[in-house]
């Protein structure tokens, strides 16, 4: 039984050597046309399509908190902006993995993002517009998206990394936006009230289309949570970006993946 | 530059690629098979700075009376420029691609210029990335501060009509032309018999959708919420439709594993020289 058991893990572990030495066969293989240039050229081009969709679906679902200070609240932002950021990486976490095994989608979008939020508010809100930056940040998901890949390369397993790496992202969201908004929420006394600074950065700098109304904020009964309402959101944003997390798999897996080499007349 | 356009004009005389007929060009060379992604991307930023300057210049001066001499100067005839632009690029370009294409339906080709043509595929693709970046990120950009900074008096407004009427349809036309390209080009995975790729048919999809959202957005602002907050829901559409775009790594992933179809198709065909040869230069 015994001298069944060692043959057996023997012809096994022959198996997998041989595999192993297949694959690295594959890695080290040269390709007369495939190269570098092919790596150079996909992950160059790829980032205007992934910077487009990131930053489209950070604008038009949560814009309203991206583009100003005194939106980035302690209700809303933390829980809008986690569920309208996490989609594309989530979506290029599943591509990057599935073709590669590189956990670097997430952190490949929140680059592609970074620099075109940057573009934009540059070129168009500050050069053109002539609003301020320092008024007009966008926020930064680079610090989620490495921890969100730290994560799925830590577990490899997309269900855990969007039980916890979606959570960790709606934290890392906040916390490292935080550094740069806490100088905007320090008091000022501006026409006989107490304001923070980004109030008076949102008095002072007219919006016309932003209606005054929207700005009232923090109205809920999250008021009686005794001063908790920030971490109420963040736990929420957590639940929220599980979602954006799953809709981010939905678009990686069946709208990039799946469609490889299919075709409508042959479904 | 005689050697690039000798590998150029020699498939299109032979139809099945000169790279087997002892031209030592290699076809993934920049000046070979990716040229046309310098000269796409080169053009559209082109057109991205003339438009750019153009608002930067006259936005505030004659952008904001749509009834006004100066609207009409400024922004009308950019308006009726960009058709026609449009309509002649893609006349050129399409029939161009079709004519050709029709050319050389049904002839065999060589793995080089298979190589060669999955390039400029992914060149043309590219281009297609690079225009919808422009579409959904840079000009959206410029929208949003427009709007938050004047009040909108029509659908026409100087950063709507280089984006809403430009670059969105310049995306449509850059995919078709892609498609048809690779449908002619390609027939390996793109041929008639085939059927239509689920990858175009999203990225292509993503591109047509995104321009009828143009009109919802515009109906949704003229009655139900004027104002120009971000995530109103008629926006959203704008999102969904987008996604569809992610058909391009579709598009990405099928030439690859092509490639290494045609990669193993060569080697076997020539075990001996597949890594000798002066074509081999990556």
């Amino acid at each position: 039984m015994a001298a069944d058991t060692t043959t057996v893990t023997d012809i096994t572990g022959a198996a997998e050597r041989q595999r192993r030495l297949e694959l690295k066969e594959l890695l080290n293989k040269k390709y007369k046309w495939l190269g570098w240039k092919w790596d150079l050229v996909f992950w160059t081009t790829a980032i205007f399509v992934v910077a487009g969709a990131a930053d489209i679906t950070k604008q038009l679902f949560a814009g309203d908190w991206d583009h100003w200070t005194d939106w980035k609240d302690q209700q809303w932002w933390p829980v809008i902006t986690a569920f309208a950021t996490i989609i594309i990486p989530s979506a290029l976490q599943y591509i990057q993995w599935a073709a590669w095994r590189f956990p670097t989608g997430a952190t490949y979008t929140a680059c592609c993002l970074f620099l075109a939020a940057w573009a934009g508010r540059y070129f168009q809100w500050d050069l053109a517009a002539n609003y301020p930056l320092n008024f007009v940040w966008p926020a930064s998901v680079v610090c989620a998206g490495i921890l969100m890949d730290w994560t799925l390369m830590k577990t490899k397993s997309f269900i855990l990394t969007s039980l916890i790496g979606a959570h960790v992202w709606a934290i890392a969201v906040w916390a490292y936006n935080y550094v740069p908004l806490a100088a905007f929420l320090q008091p000022a006394y501006f026409m006989d009230h107490v304001v923070t600074v980004a109030d008076v950065q949102g008095i002072a700098y007219i919006r016309s289309q932003t209606p005054e109304y929207l700005r009232l904020i923090e109205r809920g009964a999250l008021r009686s949570f005794l001063g908790e309402t920030q971490y109420v959101s963040l736990a929420f944003g957590g639940t929220a970006a599980f979602v954006g997390y799953w809709i981010g798999q939905f678009i990686g897996r069946y709208l990039a993946v799946w469609p490889i080499r299919r075709y409508l007349k042959t479904v | 530059m005689a050697q690039a356009q000798a590998v150029q004009n020699a498939p299109r005389s032979s139809g099945d690629g000169s790279m087997t007929t002892g031209n030592p060009a290699n076809p993934t060379d920049w000046s070979v098979g990716w040229h046309p992604l310098f000269w796409g991307c080169g053009l559209i930023m082109l057109a991205n700075v003339f438009f750019w300057y153009w608002n930067y210049a006259f936005m505030f001066t004659a952008g904001l009376n749509s009834a006004s001499a100066e609207f009409t100067m400024y922004y009308w005839t950019l308006f009726w420029g960009e058709l026609i632009v449009l309509g002649v690029f893609s006349g050129v370009w399409l029939g161009w691609l079709i004519r050709n294409g029709r050319a050389i339906e049904g002839q065999e080709c060589s793995p080089a210029e298979e190589t060669r043509r999955i390039a400029i595929l992914w060149s043309l693709i590219g281009a297609t990335s690079l225009a919808i970046y422009l579409m959904a990120s840079f000009w959206p950009n410029w929208d949003g501060s427009w709007h938050q900074t004047m009040v909108r008096d029509t659908a026409f407004t100087p950063t709507h009509i280089p984006m809403f009427y430009f670059f969105f349809p310049l995306s449509v036309i850059l995919a078709v032309g892609t498609y048809i390209y690779g449908r002619f080009h390609i027939p390996a995975l793109y041929g008639k018999d085939k059927g239509f790729p689920w990858s175009f048919f999203l990225l292509i999809g993503a591109c047509v959708l995104e321009c009828m959202a143009v009109a919802a957005n515009e109906w949704g602002h003229s009655l139900w919420i004027s104002e120009e907050i971000f995530s109103v829901p008629f926006h959203w559409p704008f999102v969904i439709y987008g996604w569809l775009a992610a058909g391009m790594f579709a598009v990405w992933g099928e030439t690859l594993v092509r490639m290494f179809e045609v990669e193993k198709a060569e080697e076997a065909a020539h075990p001996e020289s597949s890594l000798e040869s002066p074509l081999a230069a990556d």
